[in-house]
């Protein structure tokens, strides 16, 4: 990744305070209306909307449904550290990537080579993922996970859409 | 138990994952139903805690950012909920959870290079009480985030 070409430099955006103050408020309510969004921070709607649309449309901010895992039926949330031997980290995760269950994927440095989350409905079927789908992947030599017992909070502002 | 969603509330819900700023009249008429019903799905969804509409921001987009996963041991088990309960009330983090194995308690957090990692962990996590210590990983590409699913606690 040493190549910092004009493109990659160009990808990055910086955001205003107007524009920070646009996203805080539409956290708090994604549907927040552009008319309250512009009253409370006292500037035109049509600025709101002309700021939202920039973003939406440079591809930096999305407003979303998020959808609770345990509505949509998945009762387990694991960490898993995933070691790799014999094929790159990257092409390991991307095939990770690909199994819905596997919500995020990072490739990491230290004794880990790729983190993983993953939700599970049942342990019949964490079962298959980590020994038929995760473990079957070639270059995965060790999968250390661990279950979360209680979730405290999980509202990550973070994300990467391109795979998403 | 929470209530599960049932075949319409997905159908809504699928629409407003891909862009929630989208009227409710839109996906009224798309899914052949009323304005009304949509209004009334979404409201009971998201007072139910089972979806939340909210802002999402492109980690792809910011210069320097890199995902940190924090693995928390507390001096002593009786002590996890509360040291995850302080936690959670740290702002840049984004996940905070009790874990069963590894470590006692995993947080998540975005900063800017291994340095700035230190010092969060130093400055902020250490000094809660009942932290035995702490070890760390960071992130060097960050592959996938389904931002369609997490729990929603708060």
């Amino acid at each position: 990744m040493n190549d910092v070409s004009a493109n990659t430099l160009s990808r990055h955006i910086d955001l205003d305070d107007t524009d920070q103050a646009i996203i805080q408020l539409l956290r708090k309510d994604g549907r927040m209306a552009y008319r309250a969004i512009a009253r409370e921070l006292d500037i035109a709607e049509n600025t709101v909307r002309a700021r939202v649309r920039r973003m939406e449309e440079s591809n930096t901010m999305r407003v979303v449904a998020v959808t609770d895992t345990e509505a949509a039926g998945y009762g387990m949330l694991l960490a898993i550290g995933v070691q790799v031997e014999g094929r790159s980290p990257e092409v390991v995760a991307r095939e990770m990537a690909a199994i819905p269950e596997v919500f995020s994927v990072n490739v990491v440095v230290g004794a880990q080579d790729i983190e993983i989350l993953v939700v599970s409905k049942d342990q019949a079927a964490l079962n298959e993922l980590i020994t038929d789908k995760l473990g079957a992947i070639p270059g995965v030599r060790r999968l250390t996970p661990a279950l979360a017992l209680d979730v405290l909070k999980n509202q990550p502002d973070w994300v990467p859409f391109h795979a998403a | 138990m929470r209530h599960k969603l049932d075949e319409a509330d997905l159908a809504i819900v699928e629409r407003l994952s891909l862009d929630a700023r989208v009227s409710n009249r839109e996906i009224a008429e798309r899914l052949g139903v009323t304005e009304g019903t949509v209004r009334a799905r979404v409201k009971r969804m998201e007072e139910e805690k089972l979806i939340r509409i909210t802002a999402v921001t492109n980690i792809d987009r910011f210069k320097d950012a890199a995902l940190a996963y924090i693995w928390i041991e507390v001096e002593r088990s009786g002590q996890t909920k509360a040291v995850a309960e302080q936690l959670a009330g740290i702002t840049e983090l984004g996940f905070v959870g009790v874990m069963l194995g590894r470590s006692d308690i995993l947080a998540i957090t975005m900063v800017r290079n291994a340095e700035h990692l230190a010092e969060f962990v130093h400055q902020r996590i250490s000094v809660v009480e009942g932290v035995r210590g702490a070890h760390s990983t960071l992130g060097v590409n960050f592959i996938k985030h389904d931002y369609r699913m997490a729990r929603i606690v708060s």
